[in-house]
């Protein structure tokens, strides 16, 4: 995790600094308008970590329409897989995900400035997969050795709804180009409960908790503004 | 920026706190078939096996002892099963001394179906034992004049699954 925080925090300070610079451009004599149209990105985080981490692939496709001044109409469209062991339990979740609701802008943007720090409602929904790869049958004797099942059983047809609570910013870092950071609270309305066995990860919820219902999950955005129209404060 | 800070910093708090993905070891854990011991002429009553010794064949044919029973005068003992087959065999040595002085050993098969139950991430699963036989060897010399299951299914170590008379 600190090696995540590390990264989190460089990129908020990046971030200022992009916004420290973007407050010079001051000109009265330009009428304020603001640019309206459709952002389209990647979550990086995500591509990072399939690169790095063996067992994860995933890929995430973002998209946001300023429906308002301070309303954006948001989704997000992803894949994931990944593999969760325990001493005991080896199992992989494969599926895909859709999620939408709406991005609030909270922030009061200087003159010219077009950033975001927003709170957001997301709905999603996942369809997937689980297999058991093995497991190591839990057993506290150890006179006999242990037994270890290989014959992966493969779960389909699962799914999964949950709501997410969004916290995040955005930040234009050159013309049109905004980086992103944000923080999802999640909390799953219905799933699909698989026999004998539990979602031990749903692609675009993350990881599940044996304490409820509850999860988190955060996202790094690249994303560009396609501006379609220009409009007045 | 401040309250976001804090939030990041609370994100990863959540997350090093998580022990969902350690196995604990209250965890109800793969149960052993629990045997107690009567008397064969009163036979409510429990009677004590004196200088019991109790081996198990494992998966390569290999005798090997079960814990906490070697050499023990007791009514009531509590024997591992095999979580690899559906028959673990095992050997009951009465006043049993030494290598040399083995007592009385008589052969013992438990026969089951297994059932690997889904416990929890950290856990994995363990395996429940249906339709439980018990079956010994006729060596001309036995000391288990008979013998009772009254659980075929053992799913717990609470009670009592066979009952063996002597």
């Amino acid at each position: 995790m600190s090696k995540y925080f590390t990264s989190i925090m460089l990129v908020l300070l990046m971030g200022y600094s992009v916004n420290a610079q973007n407050d010079s451009i001051v000109n009265d004599s330009i009428r304020y308008t603001q640019k309206y149209g459709l952002r389209v990105g990647v979550d990086l985080s995500k591509i990072v970590q399939t690169a790095i981490d063996d067992d994860y692939t995933g890929f995430e496709i973002n998209a946001d329409y300023r429906y308002s001044k301070n309303l954006y109409i948001a989704g997000e469209l992803g894949t994931e897989e990944k593999t969760t062991s325990t001493n005991f339990l080896n199992s992989t979740a494969s599926g895909s995900y859709i999620k939408a609701g709406i991005d609030y802008n909270m922030y009061k943007n200087w003159f010219g400035m077009e950033n975001m720090i927003y709170s957001g409602f997301r709905l999603g929904a996942s369809t997937f997969s689980q297999t058991i790869n093995s497991y190591t049958i839990f057993n506290t004797n150890q006179d006999f050795s242990q037994t270890t099942v290989t014959d992966a059983a493969n779960i389909n047809g699962l799914t999964a709804i949950w709501a997410e609570l969004i916290l995040g910013i955005k930040a234009e870092v050159i013309n049109n180009l905004y980086v992103g950071l944000n923080v999802q609270f999640k909390g799953r309305v219905s799933e699909t409960e698989p026999d004998n066995f539990e979602n031990i990860y749903i692609p675009g919820f993350g990881r599940t908790y044996d304490s409820g219902r509850f999860g988190i999950g955060f996202g790094y955005n690249v994303s560009y503004l396609i501006p379609l129209y220009k409009k007045g404060k | 920026m401040k309250k976001i800070i804090v939030l990041f910093l609370l994100f990863s708090a959540f997350y090093s706190c998580e022990k969902d993905d350690i196995c604990s070891e209250s965890t109800p854990t793969t149960p052993k078939l629990i045997i107690r011991f009567y008397d064969i002429s009163s036979q409510e009553e429990t009677k004590n096996v004196t200088g019991l010794r109790v081996t198990a064949f494992d998966e390569n044919n290999i005798e090997v002892l079960i814990s906490n029973l070697n050499i023990v005068t007791t009514d009531s003992i509590s024997l591992p099963l095999r979580t690899d087959a559906n028959l673990t065999k095992f050997v009951l040595y009465k006043d049993y001394v030494d290598d040399v002085t083995i007592g009385n050993p008589d052969t013992v098969t438990i026969r089951y179906e297994r059932e690997d139950v889904y416990v929890s991430r950290a856990c994995g699963f363990r395996t429940i034992f249906n339709n439980l036989t018990f079956s010994f060897e006729n060596d001309g010399d036995n000391w288990i004049v008979n013998d009772e299951v009254i659980n075929s299914l053992i799913d717990n170590e609470t009670t009592a699954h066979v009952k063996i008379f002597h």
